[in-house]
């Protein structure tokens, strides 16, 4: 097991020794005292610190989503296009614990930056404005119990998006479609939800995009489609499904292709 | 020193949609031996170098290196080879020292001071905290060779190590190779089209021709059972060639090539067509065996137009 975490140090050692990681991590620092600040200094002395570092952790939820594609774009088809592959792949570990070790990595970075987008939302917010007496919910949750389930479920798609551009990394070995494409996935999904939830059929709510806002169940709602009522489970449920065929599909490609490039 | 093979193939085919890239390839690199595979740009060698290291599958036949199968034991097999496929790519954002580690973290019997040990071998720690970016191609070279041997191997695979290497780089790497084959007992399988470098750095060479093994012969006149002996250019300096060439009649192929009579013969046949023309009466000056380079071996048997 010691030697597996020596995987993980070594994609760590990848991701961070980049200056690239370090950019985008000054973003998620810079990000919420600059947007707090402009909102303070134009007029908003009284708003609540909870509103705002909510509307500041969506902003910087899309930006870690796409950190976090971009890293998982790169972690497999980055090696290809290196050429460096070839000397990876030739040590005594199987190829599925490589790309383990990959896809660890990559959820860890995620897990990273959310602390910190975390950390320095609540910071910034809470000296500028203090947090004042609103409520978030309107189902009794306490402001702490409120934002961390709203942290946790964004965190969930964060995984599927960044599991589907894993997916596309391994199977296309260009770290541009895949960003590409996750990043299309991201966004198109709320325009076909949009487009899903008119449609009075029983099959939408077996469509990946309808679950990957998730927000509404946080304070008991039922569900992303207003016709077809679900409930939290059943969204991970469908969630699980296509998590476990983005992921076999990785493993397949990855374990089975030959590296010719 | 156990003298089994260290990498044996059997029958290895590779087929890719309905071509046949390798068709049937065997041979053994026995350890302390540096084996060369050569053959024209398309032949197969880097095909048949990537089955070997496990980045291609095989369609048919095996690969056993130390004895374990590539295709059922992969990481105890593959232990024990340290490799440079085609050029030394190496992360580049991160210094030699950080590529080292990266490598060695991944095999357990790699400690600290073997890295260290490698670095000076391959004359790299006055750079190793340098960014590979700022490297030369040589340097990089040197990083690979580093990364290829820091875990001991006993099978070494280097495809085309010599390019991009400057000619005290190319010396270099050969007698490092030669070293290592001769003191650690390293089997050394390289591939080149280049042909002179291979006559220098090999003991035994395969030729490789549209994914078959066309002729597989030692260098270095240590010709084991089974194996070619070719039959050498010879040129008698005479002072009659006519003359000469009509007392040989019959013998050989006997020509005259810019006053020179010259033939084919081996070792035997050089005193019976010297005896023949003393006792003729003709002066010889000179006999020289007109050694015939990898190069003409080559191109006899793979057909000069295919050489890319």
């Amino acid at each position: 097991m010691a030697n597996f975490i020596n995987l993980i140090l070594n994609e760590n050692m990848k991701i961070y020794r980049r200056i690239r990681t370090w950019i985008m991590f000054g973003f998620i620092l810079l990000i919420p005292p600059l947007v707090s600040l402009a909102i303070y200094l134009a007029g908003g002395d009284d708003m609540s610190g909870w509103s705002i570092m909510m509307t500041e952790s969506y902003i910087l939820y899309s930006l870690i989503t796409i950190f976090a594609v971009v890293v998982a774009a790169d972690s497999v088809a980055g090696e290809f296009t290196w050429g460096t592959i070839k000397l990876l792949l030739i040590r005594p570990w199987s190829r599925s614990t490589i790309l383990l070790s990959k896809y660890l990595a990559t959820l860890l970075f995620a897990l990273f930056f959310t602390a910190a987008a975390f950390v320095v939302t609540f910071l910034s917010n809470w000296l500028i404005f203090g947090l004042g007496d609103t409520t978030l919910s309107t189902s009794g949750l306490s402001n702490w119990e409120y934002i961390i389930r709203f942290y946790l479920f964004q965190f969930i798609t964060l995984i599927m998006i960044v599991t589907f551009g894993f997916t596309m990394s391994s199977a296309f070995r260009s770290g541009g479609l895949a960003i590409g494409l996750s990043i299309s996935f991201l966004f198109a999904g709320n325009l076909i939800t949009g487009l899903f939830a008119l449609a009075n059929k029983g099959w939408v709510k077996y469509v990946l995009f309808m679950h990957l806002d998730l927000t509404n169940y946080i304070d008991g709602g039922t569900g992303p489609i207003p016709n077809h009522p679900t409930t939290l489970g059943f969204s991970l449920a469908v969630l699980a499904v296509y998590f476990i065929l983005f992921n076999a599909v990785s493993w397949t490609v990855f374990k089975k292709r030959d590296v010719a490039a | 020193m156990s003298q089994a093979p260290v990498v044996r193939l059997q029958n290895v085919t590779k087929v890719i949609g309905k071509r046949t890239i390798i068709d049937r390839v065997s041979f053994e690199v026995r350890p302390g031996e540096v084996f060369g595979f050569l053959g024209p740009n398309g032949s197969g060698k880097t095909t048949t170098i990537r089955m070997i290291v496990g980045l291609m599958g095989l369609t048919a036949g095996d690969i056993h290196i130390a004895d374990h199968s590539i295709k059922t034991e992969y990481p105890q097999a593959i232990v024990h080879v340290g490799a440079i496929v085609e050029n030394p790519e190496m992360y580049k954002f991160l210094t030699g020292y950080q590529n080292l580690l990266h490598y060695a973290r991944m095999i357990p019997s790699v400690t600290e001071e073997r890295i260290q040990e490698v670095i000076e071998l391959v004359g790299l720690q006055g750079r190793i905290h340098d960014k590979v970016k700022k490297y030369s191609l040589g340097m990089r070279q040197r990083l690979g060779v580093a990364q290829a041997i820091m875990h001991r191997p006993k099978l070494l695979v280097l495809d085309e190590p010599t390019n991009g290497l400057d000619p005290a780089g190319i010396r270099e790497l050969r007698d490092y190779l030669r070293k290592l084959a001769q003191d650690e007992g390293t089997a050394v399988l390289v591939s080149s089209h280049l042909l002179s470098e291979m006559e220098l750095m090999c003991d035994r060479v395969a030729i490789l021709q549209k994914g078959q093994i066309i002729d597989i012969r030692s260098i270095r006149g240590q010709a084991a059972e089974g194996e070619n002996v070719a039959l050498e250019e010879v040129q008698f300096d005479v002072d009659h060639p006519d003359a000469a060439l009509g007392i040989l009649e019959g013998q050989g192929d006997g020509r005259i090539e810019g006053g020179i009579l010259t033939l084919s013969s081996d070792r035997k046949g050089i005193a019976v067509v010297n005896r023949r023309l003393v006792e003729a009466g003709i002066n010889v000056y000179g006999i020289r065996v007109k050694t015939k380079s990898l190069e003409d071996q080559f191109l006899e048997v793979t057909g000069s137009e295919t050489i890319g």
